[in-house]
């Protein structure tokens, strides 16, 4: 028997069931488009959340803050003001360095305005903080040295808060009340990459930190944002750092977070999150093909008077097989096709709606298929080879 | 042609064992028609079945055309019934999905002859039985004797040396019985061995040697002289 008879007989028994062979598929096609639309779905949210965690910051850019893996929280005593000044003098792989004071979410509202102000996260800092954002200025300056040390009541404003309050006008030299303090706006920082992430993220206002403080009403410091000198300077970076801050400050415990360790968590994340789901849709083609095993099984009991006449006519043990085998096969193979365009669909239309790039890789593709293929080959095997070794006088005696 | 030399066959063990052939033994030689009479449970559907090479005897020798049946693999009886035998079923045994020509081609089919000839033999084969006009036809769409004359077609595709019957004319009546065993009597004429079962006498009597059987023994053999 050569591969074309196969095929035909196959398609032609399939055929003869039409209504079961649909029904049969349809339990690989859900299997199949789950794992597809799963795996696509997982890897166009990484993609993005990469994307989004690499435009927030330089691949260069660095953390250094207590270590609260060991409990440890800012406090007025775990940074000071000079210690960036003095890391970046003593350490050659810091670039750039900042400290960070954040509060709490802050009132930001323009002068004699009834619109309800808006909260906004306000963050006091030095001007080497803009290396670390990986943002331009739209217009204006960021903040200066001077800014600093005058205390100088000025801020920088994100995108956002100057589309929403200075809507038809330049935003420069106007001013804005920040927790009722009167502050002038040198600045608006370049629109952040539009993602799904904008949705959620929090308008902010960048104060020189001495400033800040006055208007939080303390003096700590949650951080150091700095930027290495390359990338394969980080780990020095963040080590220098967290030496002298434990030098300077005894009693102190710190840790450096880089970009590639928030990329690393990241993709854990999403790759487990992937696993499971993807799990549970391995799960339903494993159910569905014990529904092809099911069936086959069915179809060698209905038709083991036509096994036993197909012998008698001299179809080899071998001829047998195959055909059962290919059955099995060409369901499954069916069912995965089915469940290829459904897995597709699906996963363009979760892209479409949470505006992300969908991606399907051709790999994953070719491996639901053929892992279609190995379902119906292992759960053909055992109905088809009880097939093949009927007897062909037991057979033909059956009703 | 066919040499069975004291040939058992033996259902089951210990005490539910039957004795279905109890020690068997007969020459058919070559161009010979023989009909197998006797009542049910005598044995006869089970002797056809093992010199259609579709079961193994317990015990006992058989030569099939020289070669030794007892020996040869099951792929190796696979191939001697598709290359050597034919066989036709009271119950005709079609192929219910396929039309007539295809039910025709399977044995070819498994014998790898090629498509373009497989399709001509067949039809040649219909032809001959009278079918030439209906090749598309399904099986369900032809009377009994029709499909009856299919599947002598289909055993006669791959030319085999002996054909084998199992009550050809059971599901029929007398008037597509007569034809069905007029077909037979003339491959007994080009001198086509045959071996069928029947328990209608008028059917065996279209036969050259009648075997009668009772509790898996032989034991009677008539000689019909006068050749219908």
């Amino acid at each position: 028997m050569n591969f074309a008879d196969l095929i035909q007989i196959v398609w032609d028994n399939l055929k003869a069931h039409r209504m079961r062979a649909v029904l049969t598929t349809l339990g690989i096609a859900i299997g199949i488009a789950g794992v597809i639309a799963v795996v696509a779905i997982g890897q166009g949210g990484e993609a993005v959340i990469m994307s989004e965690l690499e435009s927030m910051g330089s691949s260069r850019y660095f953390e250094v803050g207590p270590n609260y893996m060991k409990g440890e929280t800012a406090d007025s005593k775990t940074f000071s003001l000079q210690d960036h000044v003095l890391i970046k003098e003593l350490s050659p792989a810091v670039e750039k360095l900042a400290p960070v004071t954040m509060g709490p979410m802050v009132d930001v509202r323009l002068p004699n305005s009834k619109k309800k102000p808006l909260m906004s996260s306000l963050y006091g800092t030095t001007p080497d903080l803009i290396a670390g954002l990986n943002l331009s200025m739209e217009s204006g300056r960021f903040l200066t040295d001077a800014d600093v040390t005058a205390h100088a009541r000025v801020a920088v404003i994100d995108a956002g808060l100057a589309e929403e309050y200075f809507p038809n006008e330049d935003p420069l030299g106007k001013k804005l009340f920040v927790q009722d303090n009167p502050v002038t706006v040198v600045g608006v920082l370049q629109k952040a990459p539009s993602s799904i992430m904008s949705a959620f993220q929090v308008r902010s206002v960048y104060a020189p930190i001495t400033f800040a403080q006055e208007m939080l009403n303390t003096r700590v410091i949650n951080s150091l944002c700095g930027v290495a000198v390359s990338e394969d300077a980080l780990p020095q970076a963040t080590s220098d750092c967290i030496k002298i801050l434990e030098k300077r400050h005894p009693g102190g415990s710190y840790m450096g977070t880089t970009m590639d360790e928030q990329l690393d968590m990241v993709g854990n994340v999403t790759s487990v999150l992937t696993l499971i789901i993807g799990a549970v849709a391995g799960i339903a083609l494993l159910v569905g093909g014990v529904g092809v095993m099911n069936i086959m099984l069915v179809a060698v009991s209905e038709r083991t008077r036509e096994i036993g006449l197909l012998k008698a006519l001299g179809a080899r043990r071998r001829d047998i097989l195959l055909q059962f085998l290919g059955e099995a096969v060409a369901l499954c193979l069916l069912g995965g096709m089915v469940g290829m365009l459904l897995g597709i669909g699906g996963a363009f239309a979760v892209a479409l709606a949470a505006h992300w790039p969908p991606l399907i890789s051709f790999w994953t593709v070719l491996l639901a298929l053929g892992f279609s293929v190995v379902v119906g080959v292992f759960f053909g095997l055992y109905p088809a080879s009880r097939a093949a070794s009927l007897s062909p006088a037991d057979a033909l005696r059956h009703l | 042609m066919i040499k069975v030399k004291g040939m058992t066959r033996v259902f089951g063990v210990g005490d539910a064992a039957v004795e279905a052939l109890r020690g068997v033994t007969i020459n058919i030689p070559e161009g010979d028609f023989v009909a197998i009479m006797g009542p049910s449970g005598s044995g006869k559907s089970t002797f056809l079945s093992i010199l259609g090479c579709l079961e193994r005897p317990s015990s006992g020798e058989y030569y099939l055309d020289g070669r030794d049946v007892n020996s040869l693999e099951d792929d190796e009886l696979a191939d001697l019934r598709n290359q050597r035998l034919g066989f036709v079923f009271q119950s005709f045994n079609l192929l219910p999905r396929h039309d007539i020509l295809r039910n025709v081609e399977m044995p070819l089919v498994y014998a790898g002859v090629p498509r373009g000839e497989r399709r001509e033999r067949a039809e040649k084969m219909l032809t001959q039985v009278g079918l030439g006009q209906r090749l598309k036809h399904k099986p369900a769409e032809l009377s009994g004797g029709e499909q009856q004359r299919v599947a002598i077609a289909r055993a006669l595709a791959n030319n085999p040396l002996v054909v084998f019957a199992d009550e050809p004319t059971g599901n029929l009546d007398t008037k597509s019985s007569n034809e069905i065993m007029e077909i037979f009597q003339k491959l007994h004429q080009d001198d086509r061995t045959i071996v069928l079962v029947t328990h209608e006498p008028e059917v065996a009597h279209y036969a050259k040697r009648i075997l009668y059987f009772r509790d898996g023994e032989i034991v009677r053999e008539e000689v019909n002289d006068e050749l219908r």
